[in-house]
């Protein structure tokens, strides 16, 4: 039962990993292409928000799996 | 003014600092423990104040509908019984379809009712002539100007191409404000977020799947179907993964949306819920002391939950908007140079 909570927190901390250095990277080029063509900011902002939100929902989905599995333990 | 609001946060802050410690005492006489899935899911009654208001039970079961003013009177009939807070059938038959109305589904009537109310307020001062004769008039027109040129210009025209945009703005616009007040209306005292459940996201995401599949162009069909300009046997991997590609997408954008609303409700239960656990081992002095850091985290994760809200209704009416314009775009150039870029778009 332990492990199994160990299990659902080491999952919940790579999920964090994967999509910190995908959110980071995004940032990283969004950051560098505005200082680069700042008159073009306003479509990178659109593109750059649309890239997170899909590696944000990948994230997410690993998020629910190991809520709904330190829940199922709990029980 | 900045001095009133001062007040006003500090005030805040102590109210909420005092009355999670009160709460501590008397929540240990009585169950010891919180019940954090209790506090975000569905249930038969809408609550304000510690007052509860039961909604009405509606089941069909065995060829005939079954209308209950609340779940008490439906256990007092003798058809029904409770299973662990479920209603079942008493003779053990299945219940077939549960039409009941709950919180979630208030929450949404709510917030489609307040989208409505402000859609037909600004429509009828639109029609007397203010805003198209003369300027808008008043901070909540100028407000809804703003949001809707926002949405019409920057979300539908440049995602949905061949000035086609025209017939999708309605929906994308209700859609937006519909999912913007559902998502706040978790941030009121006593109130619900119903999109932090799974069947009203996947029913806001089927929504745009069937607009999406209804106004699908010829392309759009080809190209999910016979894939134009590759050879027949990778069409025999490409065909299936197309196919599947039509229905991650709605699945992803009802994920999406539950698990930031769900996420952002249990990460503030959790952190109030340290001053609960605090208490417990260390003692009331201890709890109190430690009440001023988690109350602090509670307020900051309270201002970004209010900006996730309105960001992720905006996400929600992107993504309807991208994958609405993939589906009626029209492809005028030749296909054969061209695959590698469709192949990539279909991954999305």
């Amino acid at each position: 039962m332990g492990l199994g909570f160990l299990g659902a927190g080491i999952g919940a901390g790579i999920i964090a990993i994967g999509a910190g250095i995908g959110i980071g990277l995004i940032g990283k080029g969004a950051v560098e292409s505005i200082a680069r063509q700042p008159e073009a900011s306003g479509d990178i902002r659109g593109a750059m928000i649309l890239t997170a939100a899909f590696i944000e929902g990948v994230a997410l989905i690993g998020a629910i799996v190991c809520i709904l599995l330190a829940l199922a333990i709990g029980q | 003014m900045t001095k009133v609001l001062r007040c006003l946060l500090v005030t805040l802050l102590f109210s909420f600092i005092v009355s999670p410690v009160v709460l501590a005492d008397t929540e240990d006489e009585t169950s010891g423990s919180i019940d954090i899935m209790g506090k975000v899911a569905d249930h038969d009654y809408l609550e304000l104040a510690g007052a509860k208001l039961y909604l009405p039970r509606i089941l069909y079961a065995d060829g005939s509908l079954d209308i209950y003013a609340n779940t008490e009177r439906a256990v007092e009939s003798g058809k029904y019984m409770l299973d662990n807070g479920i209603l079942v059938r008493a003779d053990g038959t299945p219940v077939a379809i549960d039409f009941s109305i709950t919180s979630h589904l208030m929450y949404v009537w709510f917030g489609i009712l307040l989208t409505l109310i402000m859609t037909l307020a600004a429509a009828r001062r639109y029609r007397r002539g203010t805003g198209t004769k003369t300027e808008p008039k008043g901070v909540l027109q100028n407000l809804f100007e703003v949001f809707f040129l926002f949405i019409r210009d920057d979300i539908a025209k440049e995602y949905i191409p061949d000035n086609k945009h025209h017939k999708f703005v309605t929906y994308l616009f209700s859609v937006f404000w519909a999912i913007a007040f559902m998502n706040l209306f978790g941030l009121l005292p006593w109130g619900v977020s119903a999109t932090a459940d799974l069947t009203v996201t996947a029913t806001l995401a089927g929504i745009t799947f069937v607009i999406t599949q209804f106004n699908g162009s010829k392309d759009h069909w080809r190209h999910v179907f016979m894939f134009p300009g590759v050879h027949p046997l990778v069409r025999l991997i490409l065909t299936p993964v197309e196919i599947l590609g039509l229905f991650t997408k709605p699945f992803a954008l009802a994920i999406r949306l539950f698990a930031n609303m769900l996420s952002g409700k249990i990460m503030i239960i959790c952190i109030l819920g340290l001053i609960f656990i605090f208490t417990d081992t260390f003692g009331a002095a201890f709890g109190l002391g430690s009440s001023v850091i988690w109350v602090a985290l509670t307020s900051v994760i309270y201002i970004l939950k209010a900006f996730i809200a309105l960001l992720q209704a905006y996400i929600f009416t992107l993504l309807s908007a991208v994958f609405i314009g993939m589906a009626v775009e029209e492809h005028h150039h030749e296909h054969d140079d061209s695959s590698v870029a469709h192949v990539t778009e279909a991954n999305i």
